[in-house]
């Protein structure tokens, strides 16, 4: 498996991060800490093309990894007609990546996580 | 974003996604499914606060095994709420130390609570425990868990009815329905 380390130092967090690139992130982590689930933000970024040199061209960075359960999550919040090219890496991962657990957590499925949490997106 | 305590929202029952009478048929095939499983044995079930409430009454009281019905009420995460970790805020009164254990949620979708009552539970060293929901939406799971009955599976992202509520409202419908907010 070839993958890069983002943040090679990267530790079980379970205190927030310098920032988020989403609100729905956030409270996702703050939800995760409330069932006492270990995860890292964005700790590791998957490879998935190279040139001739070989240097990585395309990578895909998960949202959240979850070591409790060796499941890497992604929340996405776009519109399902502008998820394409998210579901193009995806399939890509999944390709190069098989053994790699990965739960997509789509804007349909972000809402209904909010809804339990009381918060109307 | 918008909190839902601030938001100025009148939300309404929309489509019913199952009837009274498919959640009964469930229930009896169900309890059933149960009966069977446990044949000779006693179940101590347990359900989970507030929702599971309306289905663990009409499951149990369909049984033809012996069961006694207990109540667990956990912490619920909310929003810039207080409370930061998961905790058991209604404890069993009985205890569930060498018994045949059935745990009744009303839903499962990420499975976190699921796994959090069974690791509490197991602790108590009960003889078994099995898991059942009436509504599943495996496509959300987080959680390695499959609970063992499963009523329906379902998709829609807001359900209110039978147990489940928004804001505490709708619990007492008799059918499960989509919320329009």
């Amino acid at each position: 498996m070839i993958q890069v380390s983002t943040q090679e130092m990267a530790e079980e967090r379970r205190g927030m991060p310098a920032s988020f690139a989403h609100p729905s992130e956030e409270e996702f982590a703050r939800w995760l800490d409330f069932y006492g689930v270990h995860w890292r933000y964005e700790s590791v970024c998957f490879a998935l093309a190279w040139d001739e040199d070989g240097r990585v061209t395309e990578s895909f960075t998960p949202d959240f990894y979850l070591p409790d359960f060796d499941l890497y999550g992604e929340l996405t919040t776009m519109k399902q007609r502008l998820v394409t090219p998210k579901n193009r890496k995806l399939r890509k991962m999944r390709e190069l990546y098989p053994d790699i657990r990965i739960k997509v957590l789509y804007r349909k499925d972000v809402q209904t996580l909010l809804f339990k949490f009381g918060i109307v997106a | 974003m918008r909190d839902s305590r601030s938001a100025e929202l009148s939300p309404q029952v929309g489509t019913v996604v199952l009837t009274e009478q498919e959640i009964q048929r469930r229930v009896a095939g169900l309890a059933d499914e149960i009966s069977q499983d446990y044949e000779g044995r006693e179940i101590l079930a347990v359900a989970v606060l507030k929702g599971a409430l309306p289905f663990a009454v009409d499951l149990v009281r369909r049984l033809s095994v012996p069961a006694e019905l207990e109540m667990l009420g956990i912490s619920r995460y909310q929003s810039s709420g207080r409370e930061k970790t998961v905790r058991i805020v209604r404890d069993l009164e009985e205890q569930p130390t060498g018994r045949d254990v059935l745990i009744v949620e009303d839903i499962v979708d990420t499975g976190l609570t699921l796994h959090y009552l069974t690791a509490v539970l197991r602790r108590r060293a009960p003889a078994s425990i099995r898991t059942v929901t009436l509504l599943d939406r495996p496509e959300l799971r987080l959680a390695d868990i499959r609970p063992d009955y499963v009523g329906f599976s379902v998709s829609e992202a807001f359900l209110v009815g039978y147990g489940l509520d928004y804001r505490e409202r709708f619990r007492g419908l008799p059918y499960i329905a989509e919320l329009i907010l």
